[in-house]
């Protein structure tokens, strides 16, 4: 198998795993000034930290306050809005609380393949059909409704589950058992218990004790069962028939020693006449009525339904875990093995998310709270703050180029190549680029690596019209800039050969210039082998940005030396980071 | 009426001899459907062959049922890699529906009654697919496997059976329908096969 061509990238560090900087804010808008030790250090882009911290500039933010750049990781995230993916209805987070975090409307998923589900009438016979000949009159519908999926054909038919409308399919499912048995939910029942003591008398009491326990102990029944029975023991200290507690005041089964453990914690005296009265022990439950839940161990019918079912019968862990809380199946012996018992899925919520600066609780990001749009109201991305870099290798015509390989070629060792990087500038204003690099990249197998040219100036990004009229001005404009390092593109076809110190080509706001790299040799003298991704040619590039930005007058975050505090006054700023730059693979011989 | 649109594929050229054919009067058969081989190709009562459809009967018989429809850019009778010649190379049974280009290899390869063959499928040399399957789109059939009724093969060849209480006579009456509605708009020119 052919390796995957290597494409060249930039990966921008995110100042928030230098934990320094974080912890003081105010380096951050003069981050030449304080820690000399560490802006001496250099990045290596191998290090296991820099994993976290090394991201594609389009996944940066770019806080304005603070004048940094933001990575996933560091944001703080706030939720906007809940919602359906597949209804668009945004969910109130009061209701998220009480309902879950999944659809409450119609929307399911198939739990076999996790396709839309939808509703259909449920289909019924004609006996009288004819096979072959014209089509009887449409019948009126007479069945219930199912849920259907139309990729894999599961209904929810199988697990005998119809319901009688169409719409709050959510509702009517949680009161259906599989099997289209219906269950009582929590409400219901606490209603009609409440109905019964009202009546008073023995009679229906014992009434609901029967129901009690014909009911199929599932999850939320038992629940409720042993919260009422722990309930009335708390309340009822007196109660004396203990068979099972036998370290009487010293366990922590008596009311007693719970209220004194409370106490510990509350502060109240430990002698208190309450606690002293409360000696009863709390028992635990013995009967069904009070959440006593027999395990059952015979698990015979189970494995012999195993034994008739075929593999694809069973249930996949992924299936199994994609299955909803179902309060309704037994607890214990309660979940499914078989994809014959599995529920429809509800369509888990989904959410838009505000970001937040960690250091200035400045919003960076905020999406619109309607749910159709997906529009944002603010979206401070780095990539319109901060020049992007693009990478391509320079190929040389003529017997001088040394470098002329196809991008897709391995590197090959000690064989020096030239790559152009192209800075473009998206700001408003000129920046005047910095450039370093340690001469030879971190790691075990040094490259050497030089920048031919440090430090330029990116024009600003203007309006694209203006420029194409001011063309003619263009000859001007470079003589103006000629006194540094500014040239245009050297003659075609004469030139062609790297000068120290001068930019390859600029643009309308981009400028290139050449990296000249000398990959290095990929041989151990031990014999040993290569760890992972050592053959990548990664070079870590220190940029620092200045430029003049109109003076905002709120944060006076002026450099000293940059003049005065006027509104009008222009103000100096300045960003640094670190970026890896891949450049491509040494071949391995 | 110049309101017809044209095809940019240019026209298919039926080289060779014709097939001997079988049809029923009552088929409807697309003007550039394009019928190949050698061996007799049957096409029962109500059946519709879309434009474009492709039908070889290079290795061996191929008989299609009642109420069939074979949808543009399928091929039924497929030289396959196995390429052996057998009596009767496919056989679609009643009420099949091939869609857009799928292809169903030659060599005694089976098609049960009320199947459904999903866009882009693939059914192997001497595939038999059981009644009332559905094959959802580009699933692979391998050569020689055996898919019993109420099938449902998905997502890359898994299966499960379709446990729906059985409404045949649902689904055939809604193909007869959609026959009904494809022979008004394919023109039938089964006399260019005779």
């Amino acid at each position: 198998m052919a390796p995957l061509p290597f494409s060249p990238y930039t990966f921008i560090q995110c100042p928030c795993s230098d934990s320094t900087l974080l912890a003081r804010p105010a380096d951050a808008k003069s981050p030449t000034g304080a820690d000399a030790e560490e802006d001496e250090r250099t990045f290596d882009p191998r290090a296991p930290r820099s994993n976290y911290s090394l991201y594609p500039l389009e996944y940066l933010l770019y806080c304005e306050d603070c004048h940094q750049i933001r990575c996933p990781r560091c944001v703080s995230e706030e939720i906007a809005t809940y919602y359906c993916p597949s209804c668009l209805f945004e969910v109130p987070s009061s209701n998220l609380k009480s309902e879950g975090n999944r659809c409450t409307r119609s929307c399911f998923q198939c739990p076999i393949c996790i396709g839309p589900l939808s509703v259909t009438t449920q289909e019924t016979r004609h006996p009288d059909a004819n096979l072959l000949s014209a089509d009887n009159a449409a019948t009126p519908h007479s069945g219930g409704f199912s849920l259907t999926c139309s990729y894999c054909h599961w209904s929810s038919t199988e697990i005998g589950v119809d319901f009688d409308k169409p719409n709050g399919i959510h509702a009517q499912l949680a009161k259906i058992r599989n099997g289209g048995e219906s269950r009582l939910t929590a409400k219901e029942r606490k209603e009609r218990r409440k109905e019964l003591s009202h009546r008073g008398d023995s009679a229906a009491a014992a009434a609901a004790r029967e129901e009690i326990e014909e009911q199929v102990p599932d999850l939320e029944n038992q629940f409720a069962n042993l919260k009422s029975f722990y309930n009335s023991q708390l309340a009822d200290p007196t109660a004396a028939d203990n068979g099972l507690s036998t370290l009487g005041d010293l366990g922590f089964s008596s009311p007693s020693s719970l209220s004194r453990i409370m106490n510990l914690y509350t502060g109240g005296k430990i002698s208190d006449n309450k606690a002293k009265s409360r000696l009863g022990a709390i028992r635990e439950a013995l009967t069904p009525e009070e959440g006593l839940l027999v395990a059952n161990l015979d698990e015979a019918a189970l494995i012999s339904q195993l034994h008739q079912s075929e593999h694809c019968d069973t249930a996949s862990m992924a299936q199994i875990t994609s299955q909803p809380p179902n309060l309704g199946e037994p607890a214990l012996h309660g979940a499914s093995r078989f994809t014959s018992s599995l529920r429809p899925i509800p369509h888990l919520l989904r959410t838009k998310r505000s970001k937040r600066c960690p250091v200035c609780r400045h919003i960076i990001s905020k999406p619109e709270p309607k749910v159709q749009t997906t529009r944002f109201r603010i979206r401070l991305v780095a990539g319109s703050y901060i020049p992007s870099i693009s990478i391509k290798p320079l190929t040389l015509p003529g017997p001088s180029g040394s470098s002329s390989s196809n991008p897709s070629d391995l590197l090959i060792s000690l064989k020096p190549v030239h790559y152009l990087l192209t800075f473009k500038n998206p700001i408003f204003e000129t920046i005047k680029v910095t450039l370093a690099t340690p001469a030879a990249t971190p790691g075990r197998f040094p490259s050497k690596v030089t920048v031919l040219c440090p430090q330029f100036d990116i024009d600003a990004n203007t309006d694209v019209w203006d420029e194409a009229l001011k063309d003619n001005d263009r000859s001007d404009k470079s003589s103006r800039n000629s006194g540094g390092t500014t040239r245009q593109r050297r003659g075609t076809e004469a030139g062609y050969q790297l000068e120290v110190g001068k930019i390859w080509e600029r643009g309308r706001n981009w400028v290139s210039i050449v990296v000249e790299v000398v990959p290095a040799s990929l041989r151990l003298e031990d014999g040993g082998m290569l760890r992972e991704d050592e053959d990548i040619l990664e070079i870590p590039m220190f940029v620092r940005i200045e430029w003049e930005a109109e003076n905002a007058g709120d944060d006076g975050g002026i450099v000293p030396g940059a003049g005065g505090k006027d509104k009008d006054q222009k103000e100096k700023r300045e960003l640094a980071y670190w970026c890896v730059l891949g450049l491509g693979k040494i071949k391995q011989n | 009426m110049s309101s017809k649109r044209h095809s940019i594929v240019p026209p298919v050229s039926q080289s060779g001899p014709k097939p001997p054919v079988q049809f029923s009067s009552s088929i409807t058969i697309a003007d550039s459907a394009i019928l190949t081989g050698a061996n007799l190709i049957t096409i029962s009562t109500e059946s519709v062959i879309h434009p474009r459809a492709k039908i070889e009967s290079l290795a061996g018989r191929i008989n299609i049922g009642r109420r069939c429809v074979v949808q543009e850019r399928a091929t039924i009778g497929a030289v396959g890699s196995a390429g052996k010649i057998t009596e009767a190379a496919v056989t679609l049974g009643d009420y099949v529906t091939v869609e857009v280009a799928v292809s169903i290899e030659a060599g005694d390869t089976i098609i049960g009654e009320g199947t459904t063959i999903g866009v882009g499928s693939r059914v192997g040399a001497g595939a038999v697919i059981g009644k009332h399957c559905t094959i959802t789109p580009h699933s692979d059939i391998k050569a020689g496997v055996r898919i019993p009724d109420y099938s449902v093969v998905y997502s890359n060849g898994t299966r499960r059976v379709d446990k729906r209480p059985v409404a045949e006579q649902l689904k055939y009456k809604g193909l007869a329908r959609q026959i009904d509605v494809l022979r008004r708009m394919i023109p039938s020119n089964p006399a260019k096969f005779m």
